[in-house]
């Protein structure tokens, strides 16, 4: 029977152990919130009511924008209407806070040149071996040595455009000295032009740009040259993906009637007739500084219902298409209700703060249990032992961020934790007094004592359960982690006190030592267990 | 709890038996004046100077830079030269470094406070990220304090509605009863000091009354096991039995009420020495004064509360009538070697035994009123 009470108390000593060991090991550690790292947080609220894919839309928006920034760990979320995001560590918080607010339209632009791949394909620099022949495209650095041959291409463009070339070919020159090594350079007189993206501060409707289109992995897929916008998101009635008669996924788009389907329709001339201004016949989406898609324009001009955009789509993909047109006819304008940046020196103190109390917190704890109850005292230090591994453990593994807050309601929750062996030991304390030995009073006090701390985990619980659904920012995080540590509070009560001050109760050493021992705690020795209680009795 | 230490340590040692024998229900009467009095100074400053809203749930901009050589005065012109309205410019000092720190009402956009920001960092020396800026929206700000009020509500029902499923109404009412109490206390020292009130606030109050919760449960619990004691074979009525029961678990509830701040008031004064910010220190006095009230609340308030509205009921009712009747006819054994302090409500030490759990035993019982004086 012995070994039945302990094999509890050895799986949660072996759970806690090795939870902490594999968390350790891996590398593992809570991740830290905005006032414990430094960072940027701002809550989006938009400025007129707006639909919930709009709004999730914006959210997409706003993450690829994000991820621009370079930050480890950005945190966008929906809230309500609200959109929170969250940046911790960020570097230029000022220009984190810009770049999260503005809104993002979408615009008809043509195609003046497409590039496959990227421009990083493009500025590749190749080293040309005697004898051989490499094609180095416009842009590129060759090295030649002697007696190679190199070919310099102008960059291949969809199809050949008429007379116009707007695109600057920086051609490159080749020299090959005799006997000697090389380096080309672009030509002569003219350093070779950067080739860059534009930027998103320079992408305004006038601007001939150069945007990228990108996969759902972020890959660049194709580079184009585009023309000012001849038509904004606006036009767009609405949009929805469909199959057509071949099976294939494709986006219906309308456009709405009057000025909207004219503006359309005489890009869509110029483009047909593969004018100086669309020279490729492509119109391609942009959002937001993306091109989304640059279909090819296959009718001088079209109804507003019935506009077909078709190609080889995927089912998600063509959904893509149609919710980013969707939203560009109605593009949310957000507001930045609240904006919060925290410097690092702040959050890292913040942090100091928070471990440095919340240890000498325990420390006093324990150290009060340990005077006033003596060896069960043991038990209290290694229950909290136990009982923080595993909180460290599950905080790291879930991955939620720790505030400040949230720091606080961990302190909180040592309170609690500890009141609940404050309830044991009193009512094994109640036990001894009516009569019983220590050893058999173990189990009586904690089937009674584990009543009371089960109905009052159960109300702290609630309290948290409801407070987190019900608020937002810190308080959130507070009650987060108050019913995480609460729950494990039962569990090690359950699981591990119970055994340990049996095993403690059963041990005639650690029960009878004169000033250490259990007895002497619980103040059994003093009671008059057995002496006549004078009148009344 | 505030008695001189000679008194103090006899009233220790018994507490630690669990031999103390205050009427708590008997002078109920005066502890809910003491209460109600703190209520109503707390309420009418409410009225009068109301609550001292911090910038989220009132809207508007804090900065926070380290302070650099800049004076206060110096900071002062400066951030009035911007046109800032509400403007108030304060230092913080902490771990060996002085900060300041800049209050103002709501600007117009996000890129007004960034170029305050800027103005800061070129003023102290600093980099503009070492600037904090905190700006809350005033809608947002009022949409904030709903939530909190929403929440705080909502807690209020559910814990009463948990309290009446695990043991009954008549327990949950006094419970109810004593949170609000604590709520108003905590609100009312707020308004009086003047304390800024911030998102840590209400965390504050909901510990407090999380700890008020955990206490009264513990009282309660005790009640439910001692109702069997309660009849004319035990000579005990209802609120004999409260009484017994809070003198039984005194010392219990100290307990809880001391390891619970031990943490908590560690986290403060650490905290705010390293960090330096009065919002800290706020916080602290608040939690301890509020932790103080849930554990009085919960002794003084909802157990006698309880009994009385027990001993409503018409059976409790009919055996404490019964008892007071057998009571002043028969001289008690407990009238031996009592020792009063001219109170009706003293603690009396008594040559009886210790108060046992064991149904066998009998309570000393507590002077009742009957007794002429």
């Amino acid at each position: 029977m012995r070994r039945k009470k302990l094999t509890p108390l050895i799986f949660i000593v072996l759970a806690a152990a090795g939870s902490l060991t594999a968390v350790l090991v891996s590398d593992t550690s809570p991740q830290l919130g905005l006032d414990l790292q430094g960072g940027v947080s701002v809550v989006l609220q938009p400025t007129e009511a707006a639909s919930d894919e709009a709004l999730s839309q914006a959210r997409e928006i706003i993450r690829s924008r994000v991820d621009a920034l370079g930050v480890a760990e950005p945190e966008i979320v929906r809230q309500g209407d609200s959109i929170v995001v969250q940046l911790p560590g960020v570097k230029n918080q000022q220009r984190a806070i810009e770049l999260v607010g503005d809104t993002a339209e979408l615009r008809f632009r043509p195609v003046l040149l497409m590039i496959p791949g990227s421009l990083d394909d493009l500025s590749s620099t190749t080293t040309t071996a005697t004898g051989e022949t490499t094609t180095t495209v416009a842009g590129a650095t060759t090295t030649t040595a002697t007696g190679a041959t190199t070919t310099s291409a102008p960059v291949s463009g969809q199809s050949a455009v008429g007379g116009a070339t707007p695109y600057q070919d920086p051609s490159s020159t080749t020299t090959t000295a005799v006997g000697a090594t090389t380096t080309t350079t672009a030509a002569a007189g003219e350093p070779a032009p950067a080739i860059e993206l534009t930027p998103r501060e320079d992408d305004v409707p006038e601007a001939t740009v150069l945007l990228e289109e990108v996969d759902a992995d972020g890959q660049a897929v194709n580079t184009y040259q585009l023309g000012p916008a001849g038509a904004t998101g606006r036009i767009v009635k609405t949009a929805r993906a469909e199959l057509d008669q071949s099976g294939q996924w494709g986006v219906a788009l309308e456009i709405k009637g009057g000025d909207g389907i004219d503006t359309f329709n005489a890009l869509a001339a110029e483009c047909f007739s593969k004018a100086q201004t669309c020279p490729t016949g492509q119109l391609a989406i942009v959002l937001d500084s993306e091109v989304q898609s640059a279909p090819n324009i296959q009718q001088p001009s079209f109804e507003a219902d019935q506009i077909q955009i078709s190609g080889s789509f995927t089912e998600s993909e063509a959904k893509d298409l149609a919710l980013v047109l969707r939203y560009g006819s109605l593009p949310v304008t957000l507001e930045a209700q609240t904006v919060q940046t925290v410097s690092p020196t702040l959050g890292e103190d913040s942090l100091r703060a928070g471990l440095a109390a919340g240890l000498l917190g325990l420390a006093l704890v324990c150290l009060y249990m340990i005077l006033y109850y003596r060896a069960l005292g043991v038990v209290v230090v290694l229950g909290l032992c136990v009982w923080s591994s595993l909180l460290y453990a599950i905080i790291s593994k879930l991955g939620v961020a720790l505030s400040l807050a949230g720091v606080t309601g961990i302190v909180v929750s040592v309170g609690v934790t500890v009141d609940s062996y404050v309830v044991y030991f009193e009512r094994l304390k109640d036990e001894l007094r009516a009569g019983r030995t220590l050893r058999s009073s173990t189990e009586r006090a904690f089937t009674r004592a584990f009543r009371t701390i089960l109905a009052a985990d159960i109300s702290s619980f609630i309290g948290a359960a409801l407070l987190f659904t019900l608020t937002v920012g810190p308080v959130r995080g507070f009650a987060f982690f108050l019913g995480i540590s609460t729950i494990l509070d039962v569990v090690v009560a359950w699981f591990f006190t119970r055994p340990m001050v049996g095993l403690l109760a059963s041990s005639r050493v650690f029960t009878n030592a004169p000033r250490l021992g259990v007895a002497r705690g619980l103040d059994a020795s003093r009671t008059p267990v057995a002496s006549p209680a004078g009148a009344g009795r | 709890m505030t008695s001189p230490v000679q008194e103090r340590r006899s009233i220790f040692t018994r507490l630690y038996h669990g031999e103390t024998q205050i009427r708590f229900v008997r002078s109920f009467k005066k502890w809910a004046v003491v209460s109600g009095i703190v209520i109503v100074i707390g309420l009418l400053s409410l009225w009068q100077r109301g609550l001292n809203l911090g910038i989220d749930f009132e809207g508007g901009v804090v900065w926070e830079v380290p302070a650099g050589d800049v004076s206060v005065t110096d900071a002062q012109d400066a951030m009035e030269a911007e046109g800032l309205e509400g403007l108030s410019v304060q230092t913080l000092t902490a771990d060996g470094e002085t900060r300041l720190r800049v209050k103002a009402e709501p600007l117009d956009t996000v890129a007004e406070a960034q170029g305050i920001t800027d103005k800061l960092a070129e003023l102290t020396g600093s980099e503009a990220n070492d600037v904090s800026l905190n700006s809350v929206g005033p809608s947002w700000g009022e949409e904030i304090s709903r939530k909190a009020l929403r929440a705080l509500v909502f807690f209020l029902i559910a814990i009463t509605i948990y309290i009446t499923f695990r043991f009954e109404l008549r327990m949950a009412i006094p419970t109810l009863v004593a949170l609000i109490h604590d709520v108003l206390v905590t609100v009312g020292v707020y308004s009086l000091a003047g304390f800024e009130v911030t998102p840590a606030t209400v965390i504050a109050i909901l510990t407090i009354l999380g700890f008020s919760i955990y206490d009264g449960i513990v009282v309660f619990d005790k009640v439910d096991e001692n109702t069997k004691l309660v009849g004319t074979g035990n000579s005990m009525s209802y609120s004999d039995m409260v009484d017994l029961s809070l003198n039984q678990v005194l010392m219990r509830s100290l307990n809880t009420s001391i390891t619970a701040l031990l943490p908590v008031a560690s986290l403060l004064i650490l905290g705010s020495f390293i960090l330096g910010a009065t919002t800290l220190q706020e916080f602290a006095l608040a939690l301890l004064i509020g932790l103080f009230a849930g554990a009085y609340s919960s002794i003084f308030i909802a157990s006698p509360l309880l009994a009385l509205l027990k001993e409503r009921e018409p059976r409790y009712r009919e055996l404490k009538a019964r008892l007071a009747g057998r009571q002043s006819a028969v001289r008690t054994p407990a009238a031996v070697a009592t020792t009063a302090v001219g109170d009706d409500d003293a603690v009396t030490t008594s040559a009886g035994p210790a108060p046992a759990l064991s149904g066998r035993a009998i309570p000393p019982r507590p002077r009742k009123k009957g007794r002429k004086r």
